[in-house]
């Protein structure tokens, strides 16, 4: 079984990133960025309606129209529209502001259909069905022992209902793709994907050509977050154009509105939940019934309760209900930032109940049966300590007398990411000393080019900057598609084994160069070809013994270098304007676990980002629907609400990292950080203001009605 | 139902940015016209024809990081498409195309402006910078940002880049709270204000070492 280098010299430091410098120079060209010669540039035409039927649609004008090249119907007469933003018709012109000019004169008649874009329009009896068979879809049930019987004997209950609203990736850079024929046969596109491989087949597909004819670069793209492994129906509308167009490239980036409208969503999720302990504070049992949205596609897998799966008695039922809004994608962590917030809302309120610290009673119900469970008892008193959760804080809504009360909470979190067989990355070994690494995976921000020039680098004892790290190519060997936190640990195992079988190979070609070395006496650090001890040549020197023959090996996934499973805990500290409803975030706590940690300078950016991508979580972001017109109100980044520069609090990261750890080998951690910290912030603001605000997020309306809804019962 | 013209992609509410611009901008952008452009409707006709396409080039020259740059815009054009899609400096980028989120951040005649709500026109004889011709060396900006991990996916990085410069050549003794404050126009989706506010620190001390 392979083995991490037990005193490795690059891995684990802090080594920025190797196209950092030429992304803030903004010579970094993103597939949005390219401009290959003969550009036409694409828009495409959307529903301004949540439901309705295209009667007829004329093209005639737009094609008249000076600069329009192609125009591209998608949606003809009879097709359904299903949600404000669903694709219509395509143009490419010359310039833009013709092709959107074009779209402005496709002349549609629609029959306008009633439409369901909440929950509760969705589920209302004779409501407008979004598909045939119905709106609601029962989703996955669970039963264990007797949660009925078990709850009616409880010490203490809780029974709430907590909702999370729908929210969007935001992608800075849009869903798109530039793409272009070379000749009938070949076809070349620049794509802002998480999947350079898999997109190539898409497009190939929709071209009727083969795999190999198509060539997808992913050199850089502006974020998917879980949204952008297809080449949807806008990209291979564009490539559609560009043949249409004499093979001409296409430019094809969505709109901001569309982005919002039908690029992929997080669903929401609300459950009625009642939760019951013993006397000692053991949670006894939960009963729980959800619904969620994903508008047309799947709405969120509750896992409850989360976290805490030791409970012996639960019962959960949980439904979808498809609405007229686009469909949902996976969003970093699918289904647990959900499944956090309802389960740990309810786990505090129980704790207060029964009077108990929320942390200790955390504690006491950790699922004894999980591998994760002594993580989190090593991580929490880390958390609560640099949180302060000793002297700071105060049981609930026993805060002070001002308007303005400070609070404390915490959430706890898990997830899987982990390595999958199947991938590959080549290495070759130049005789001039330059070292290629390949592979048909791709940057989405985390870091992974870099990481595999330090994976490399290591191996042959250079530094990072001395490695090509080629990645971005779906020519380049079959690589990981961004998702899950699987990139790093995917591909981290066949980089290893590519540059180690390189180096093998080196020091078989070359050992007799050196004092009729044997190539097992060989060894590489510090720049250096190594025998018995001594350094004998530099790596260039001892690369020039190749001759004319470079050194080119694939290497394949192999055991022992990453494995699964991960456990954090985070802690948030408040303070809300009681007359306002204002919640400022003064103070986060991310302590995470991920095994052996490859760079520590990027592996702290994820999580800060993923505390931050939370925080936007807790107390900002929602799509906010019009139930009257179908819309979607906020498909901007001015009313879409995410954080800037001062509303990040302080923020603490920690990785849990024993010596121990280590031996977890590669794990991922893209999506464990955004999990628990919008749970943490909700809890954090309940405990400030002596309430339990049921509804993400933290926004001023969320926390003055759960402050009106308290002081109409009288509870404050 | 009757016919209907589908709404402008790019607008809220019906009146889209550029029907506006088209209604009210364009004669305030051809007064700094040199040329006449051919086929510009006048305001008045703009308003009563609202849903006749304003077609017409006009060539201009601007000077961007330090040369003089030559195309054909059309009156209504941005300077943000401009410089992308015709002079083919993409250092800018186009995130929310509505002067919210400052990825389109470009220093003209040394003010920080948003080009995704500056129309070209209105750039003639001014200067424009954008990051591509900043120094990338050690002292830097770009140089901070890159050492301090400010960025992650990148598409932000030119704005905050570009805000992060301007602010500090302004107010080269800013408290870290200014500097917030200074970027505060500028939205990153990855979640790198940790790392932007260390490469703004460092930034700003290596200026005042300098």
């Amino acid at each position: 079984m392979a083995e991490w280098p037990a005193s490795p010299s690059v891995i684990g430091k802090r080594i920025p990133r190797l196209d950092g410098l030429l992304k803030a120079s903004g010579k970094a060209k993103y597939p949005s960025d390219v401009h290959p010669k003969g550009l036409l540039f694409g828009a495409m035409l959307y529903s301004p309606h949540a439901h309705a039927k295209v009667k007829s649609i004329d093209t005639k004008a737009a094609e008249k129209l000076p600069g329009v090249k192609a125009v591209l119907v998608i949606a003809g007469p009879g097709t359904t529209l299903r949600y404000h933003g669903d694709d219509i018709a395509a143009v490419a012109a010359e310039t833009e502001e013709q092709a959107r000019d074009a779209i402005r004169a496709i002349k549609i008649e629609y029959e306008v259909l009633p439409h369901v874009v909440t929950e509760a329009q969705s589920m209302a009896e004779g409501a407008p069905v979004v598909f045939k068979g119905g709106n609601v879809k029962k989703g996955r049930s669970q039963t264990k022992g007797k949660p009925e019987d078990t709850m009616a004997g409880a010490a203490a209950t809780i029974e709430a209902t907590y909702t999370v609203p729908m929210i969007t990736h935001v992608c800075l850079e849009t869903h798109g793709l530039t793409v272009g024929m070379e000749g009938e046969k070949k076809a070349i596109a620049w794509a802002s994907t998480q999947n350079v491989y898999g997109i190539a087949g898409d497009l190939a597909q929709a071209l009727e050509l083969d795999r190999g004819d198509v060539t997808v670069y992913t050199e850089f793209m502006g974020g998917g977050f879980g949204s952008k492994f297809n080449a949807d129906v806008w990209g291979t509308t564009a490539a559609k154009l560009s043949k249409m167009a004499g093979g001409r490239p296409v430019k094809m980036f969505l709109d901001r509105e569309q982005e919002h409208c039908a690029a992929g969503n997080r669903p929401s999720a609300t459950a009625h939940i009642k939760m019951g302990a013993d006397r000692e504070g053991k949670i006894v049992s939960v009963i729980a019934e959800g619904h969620s949205t994903g508008g047309v596609g799947n709405g969120t897998n509750m896992i409850l309760p989360y976290v805490y799966r030791g409970v012996p008695h639960y019962s959960v039922g949980q439904s979808n209900a498809l609405t007229n809004r686009g469909g949902s994608r996976a969003m970093r962590a699918p289904n647990h930032p959900q499944s956090c917030i309802l389960t740990e809302a309810a786990v505090d309120d129980l704790a207060e109940k029964l009077g108990m610290d929320p942390l200790e009673f955390r504690l006491k119900n950790l699922d004894p049966g999980s591998p994760i469970t002594p993580i989190y008892q090593a991580e929490i008193p880390i958390g609560a300590e640099l949180i302060g959760w000793r002297e700071k804080r105060k049981p609930r809504g026993k805060t002070g007398t001002g308007p303005i009360r400070t609070g404390l909470g915490m959430a706890l979190h898990t997830w899987g990411g982990g390595g999958n067989p199947g991938k590959q990355v080549s290495c070759t070994i130049h005789p001039d000393g330059s070292v290629d690494i390949k592979t048909a995976t791709q940057d989405i921000g985390t870091g992974a080019r870099t990481i595999l020039a330090m994976i490399a680098a290591e191996m042959l004892g250079l530094q990072p900057t001395e490695i090509n790290s080629l990645i971005g190519n779906s020519s380049y060997p079959p690589g990981q598609p961004s998702g899950g936190s699987t990139t790093t640990p995917t591909m981290a195992p066949p980089c290893y084994d590519a540059v180690t079988k390189a180096r093998d190979a080196l020091f078989k070609k070359v050992a007799s160069a050196f004092n009729n070395a044997r190539p097992e006496d060989l060894s590489l650090k510090q720049g250096q070809l190594w025998a018995g001890g001594e350094p004998v040549a530099s790596w260039k020197e001892a690369c020039r013994k190749l001759g004319t023959s470079p050194i080119s090996v694939t290497g394949e996934f192999v055991e022992g270098l990453s494995s699964t499973g991960v456990g954090g805990c985070q802690f948030a500290e408040v303070s809300v304007d009681l007359e306002t409803g204002e919640v400022k975030a003064k103070k986060i706590v991310a302590i995470q676990d991920s095994g052996l940690i490859l760079d520590l300078l990027t592996w702290e950016s994820q999580v800060y980002g993923g505390v931050i991508m939370g925080l936007n979580y807790g107390l900002f972001e929602e799509v906010v629907m019009d139930p009257t017109s179908g819309r979607m109100l906020n498909p901007d980044m001015e009313w879409y609400k995410l954080a800037g520069a001062s509303d990040i609090p302080e923020i603490v990261v920690r990785a849990y990292s024993p010596p121990d750890e280590k031996g977890r080998q590669v794990i991922g951690v893209g999506e464990p950080p955004t999990i628990s910290t919008a749970a943490a912030i909700g809890n954090a603001v309940s405990n400030a203001i002596g309430v339990r605000v049921t509804e993400w997020p933290m926004s001023p309306r969320n926390v003055l009605n759960a402050l009106a809804t308290a002081s109409r019962e009288g509870r404050s | 139902m009757t016919e209907q013209r589908p709404r402008d992609p790019g607008g809220l509410g019906g009146q889209s940015r550029r029907d506006f611009l088209r209604g009210s901008g364009v004669a305030a952008a051809t007064a700094v016209l040199t040329g006449q452009a051919t086929g510009v409707l006048d305001e008045a006709q703009a308003a009563e024809e609202s849903a006749k396409v304003l077609s017409g080039t006009v060539e201009i020259t601007l000077k961007v990081n330090g040369q003089e740059r030559s195309c054909e815009v059309e009156p209504r054009s941005t300077l943000l498409d401009t410089l992308r899609n015709r002079l083919d400096v993409t250092g800018p980028k186009r995130v929310c195309d509505r002067g919210s989120c400052g990825a389109c951040s470009t220093i003209v005649d040394g003010e920080l402006v948003y080009s995704c709500t500056t129309l070209a026109v209105s750039c003639q004889g001014k200067t424009i910078e954008t990051l591509e011709s900043f120094e990338t060396g050690e002292g830097s900006v770009p140089h901070a940002f890159h050492q301090n991990d400010g960025l992650m996916c990148g598409y932000c990085t030119p704005g905050f880049v570009t805000a992060c410069k301007a602010y500090l050549d302004k107010h080269p003794n800013a408290t870290e709270e200014e500097i917030r404050k200074g970027i505060d126009g500028n939205i990153c989706r990855c979640g790198t204000y940790v790392g932007v506010l260390a490469a703004a620190k460092a930034a700003a001390q290596a200026k005042k070492g300098a």
